[in-house]
């Protein structure tokens, strides 16, 4: 049976894009073979989350997903964040602690954590547990790269203004 | 698994018609996190189920009634009076995953190490199946054995419903995995009915340490009618053998699955009874 050529469009890091693609081709290589380079390929199976991209607010395994299962969605991937110039938070954290080593799972790390941030206002330990647990570091024992996500963490809850409690006694 | 082509029907009636007329070059396609495990050289075409809207939850009388296509983060995250289907879904593989695996997918092929069957027979879930007209059937029926068969004539799963579980009712599952998102050595679900101090009905099931899920009826039997106490827990769990044949894994003994299997048995009561008595988490 013949491989049909089709087309795939969404958004991806905010700008209408349409694709080129087969049926079979995963979103991880239609996004590499595009210039994204950044999502990295490492298992290929769904399990190191080198290849995490967000989609639709949610961090997920590009490597596992098919191009065309993206149709309609806003995918962001690494090159969405922040620049050597002008990291974003995580980013600046990341190299401040030192928890970047070969650096070939940070992109996925900081898609997921970056999918907590966005998604979760109350972040306690376990909950960014469960944000991060499909990303696997080989290299820094995972200490530093903690370090980092907390002080992230930290600086945003530091950031953010304290409810304002109301004239008869703070209610809630 | 390779795909030749791809297409979005619109509707449940859409998407059974494509997949009788591709008969066995059609795949339903959900999250697609597992079709890795399932490596065939025959081209398929993709049928996408995910533009359905069957992904919701919602409450329906006496039960919560999933969409087949929800996601397992969506259960994860959801909760509802005396809602007991996150526990499982926080322990299934990782985040990622959970944001696209859905829990028709989960259940219309079962593997070997799934936990969301053990789940469903314990609370005796029904799932609602499309076959031209919506009609249920049980999870006794639907897991005796691989549910693969109901599909290949391309019927759809549109829902499961989960039973609303009462103030006397308490539920409880384990899973034992070497990490976070490993595969599960062993799963336990176990729901109590207890009345007047009593158990007046037990479902429990079990899963990954045998070839495919089952409930335990020795265990059961042997908790009906006792007090919910630790004694009575591992009086039962010691009976599961009876039911289920363990099976050794890699670096495990079939003897060393069988303890790890009624420690989990165990646990699982016991979470169970402590949901009866109130626990919410």
């Amino acid at each position: 049976m013949k491989t049909h050529t089709c087309t795939v469009s969404f958004t991806l890091n905010g700008e209408k894009k349409t694709f080129s693609t087969r049926p079979d081709e995963k979103l991880l290589d239609l996004l590499r073979r595009e210039g994204y380079k950044g999502t990295k390929y490492g298992c290929g199976q769904g399990t190191c989350g080198a290849c995490t991209v967000i989609m639709d607010g949610r961090a997920v395994y590009a490597c596992l997903l098919y191009a065309m299962q993206a149709e309609g969605r806003k995918v962001r991937t690494i090159e969405s964040m922040g620049t050597h110039d002008k990291p974003a938070p995580i980013q600046r954290e990341l190299v401040a602690a030192g928890a970047v080593q070969c650096g070939y799972c940070i992109p996925g790390i900081i898609m997921s954590a970056t999918a907590l941030m966005e998604a979760e206002k109350d972040i306690t330990d376990e909950v960014a547990r469960e944000y991060m647990d499909g990303n696997l570091c080989r290299c820094t024992g995972y200490e530093k790269i903690w370090t980092a996500l907390r002080r992230t963490i930290a600086n945003r809850a530091a950031a953010t203004p304290a409810k304002k409690t109301s004239a008869k006694g703070g209610k809630k | 698994m390779k795909l030749c082509e791809f297409i979005r029907p619109e509707s449940l009636a859409q998407a059974r018609a494509a997949l009788r007329k591709l008969g066995p070059k059609g795949l339903p396609l959900a999250g697609g996190t597992a079709l890795h495990f399932m490596p065939g050289k025959t081209p398929v075409t993709a049928v996408d189920l995910t533009g359905l809207g069957l992904s919701y939850i919602r409450q329906k009388g006496a039960f919560f009634e999933i969409g087949a296509a929800t996601p397992l983060a969506d259960i994860q995250r959801h909760r509802g009076p005396r809602w007991a289907m996150h526990e499982i879904c926080r322990r299934i593989s990782t985040h990622q995953i959970r944001n696209v695996s859905t829990i028709g997918g989960n259940i219309c092929r079962v593997f070997p190490w799934a936990d969301l069957p053990v789940v469903l027979l314990a609370m005796n879930a029904k799932m609602v199946i499309y076959s031209g007209k919506l009609k249920e059937m049980g999870a006794d029926e639907y897991f005796s054995s691989q549910p693969a068969r109901l599909f290949r004539g391309g019927d759809l799963l549109a829902a499961v419903k989960i039973p609303v579980l009462k103030a006397h009712h308490g539920f409880g599952s384990v899973k034992a995995a070497r990490n976070a998102a490993a595969f599960s050595m062993v799963t336990i679900a176990a729901l109590l009915e207890v009345n007047d101090g009593r158990i007046a009905a037990a479902r429990v099931a079990a899963g990954s340490a045998i070839p495919f899920p089952r409930r335990l009826p020795s265990v059961e039997a042997a908790l009906t009618g006792k007090e919910p106490s630790a004694g009575v827990f591992r009086a039962a769990a010691s009976l599961a053998g009876n039911d289920a044949r363990w099976c050794g894994q890699e670096g495990m003994s079939a003897e060393y699955v069988a303890n790890l299997a009624e420690v989990s048995i165990v646990d699982a009561l016991e979470r169970a009874a402590e949901f009866a008595r109130g626990r919410t988490e």
